[in-house]
């Protein structure tokens, strides 16, 4: 940036700074003819703001649910009377469904992604419901293994087996913090939809809530092994 | 433009068929006769593989500068070896025993 030196009268002190040196794009932000965002860093990263801190938030809520899943697999481990309630049908199955329905609602978020890139508002609008009917999906099934095991006798602190009743505890706790992150993405596709449909929001935030939705299926991966698989009844 | 678009739509759905041959895979080892320590450690290989995967190519790390990359992950797997690892709570969790019933 070529500097300029001109000096300032004492009104142009006042809002620009002391000193008396300025830029042409100072003086000419000063004029109130230039972009402010010429005065602005670059990103070291080369993303926007609001990229960047989603992925912040993704990687502070992965260490929340990496806490609990070590916590989880020690205990899992380390009791030798734990319960394997699953049987392989309904509940493997049904964690089977579950498992490719989340991974393919993130397929129709990628496309959800390049069509919103590409600037096919129809084509965004048509992934981005797919979506949130796949990610409703997962939730509803979810629920319907929830209260199929409280019928059971399952609960919080409840083995209805007579085993361990931490089982109870961890399973509910850990399935619920995923099912709270699948219905809160599923509430904020939503969000996304209406307010890119209505041009309020733009292509970024769709990106930025998909790199959200794609978490969530990444901690799916952990979950379904170490919670399902781990506990199928041989 | 159409065409780089459903060129690397076709590499996504390659992934995801990668990804659920993996569930698969996961599947197919839980009705194995392994003990409880050798199937954890399988199913934690096979899913950090899968998320890796997720990671670098659903959420596009791989496209993205390095920089975020090295800021981000190995910060990340560092907290979550020491949780697991080193922290006086990995310790406490590893020696605990429930006589709860």
């Amino acid at each position: 940036m070529r500097i300029h030196e001109r000096r300032l009268d004492s009104n142009d002190t006042d809002s620009i700074g002391a000193g008396g040196i300025v830029s042409e794009s100072e003086m000419a932000l000063h004029d109130g003819n230039v972009d402010p965002a010429a005065f602005t860093e670059p990103s070291p990263y080369g993303i926007q703001s609001k990229k960047l801190t989603i992925w912040l938030f993704i990687i502070s809520d992965a260490v929340t649910f990496g806490a609990v899943l070590i916590a989880y697999s020690y205990l899992r481990v380390g009791t030798p009377d734990w319960n394997r309630p699953f049987q392989f049908s309904p509940s493997i199955v049904n964690g089977m469904i579950m498992t490719f329905i989340l991974l393919s609602s993130s397929l129709t978020m990628l496309a959800a992604v390049a069509a919103a890139k590409a600037g096919q508002k129809s084509e965004t609008l048509k992934w981005l419901v797919g979506t949130i009917i796949l990610g409703a999906a997962f939730a509803v099934l979810h629920l319907k293994e929830w209260f199929h095991m409280f019928g059971e006798g399952w609960g919080l602190s409840h083995n209805p087996t007579g085993g361990p009743i931490i089982f109870g505890a961890a399973f509910f706790s850990i399935t619920g913090l995923h099912l709270l992150h699948v219905i809160s993405g599923v509430i904020a596709l939503i969000v996304i939809a209406i307010g890119f449909k209505t041009e309020w929001l733009d292509a970024n935030h769709v990106e930025t809530t998909g790199l959200y939705w794609h978490f969530v299926d990444v901690v799916w991966m952990f979950v379904f092994p170490l919670l399902y698989l781990m506990n199928a009844a041989h | 433009m159409m065409s780089i678009q459903s060129s690397r739509m076709k590499s996504y759905l390659g992934i995801w068929t990668g990804l659920i041959c993996i569930v698969g895979i996961e599947v197919f080892l839980t009705y194995r006769s392994l003990s409880a320590g050798e199937l954890i450690a399988c199913l934690l290989v096979l899913a950090f593989t899968e998320a890796g995967i997720a990671v670098m190519y659903f959420m596009h790390l791989k496209y993205e500068k390095p920089s975020l990359f090295w800021s981000l992950i190995p910060a990340m797997l560092f907290v979550l070896f020491m949780m697991n690892q080193v922290w006086p709570d990995a310790y406490r969790l590893a020696m605990l025993k429930l006589p709860i019933h």
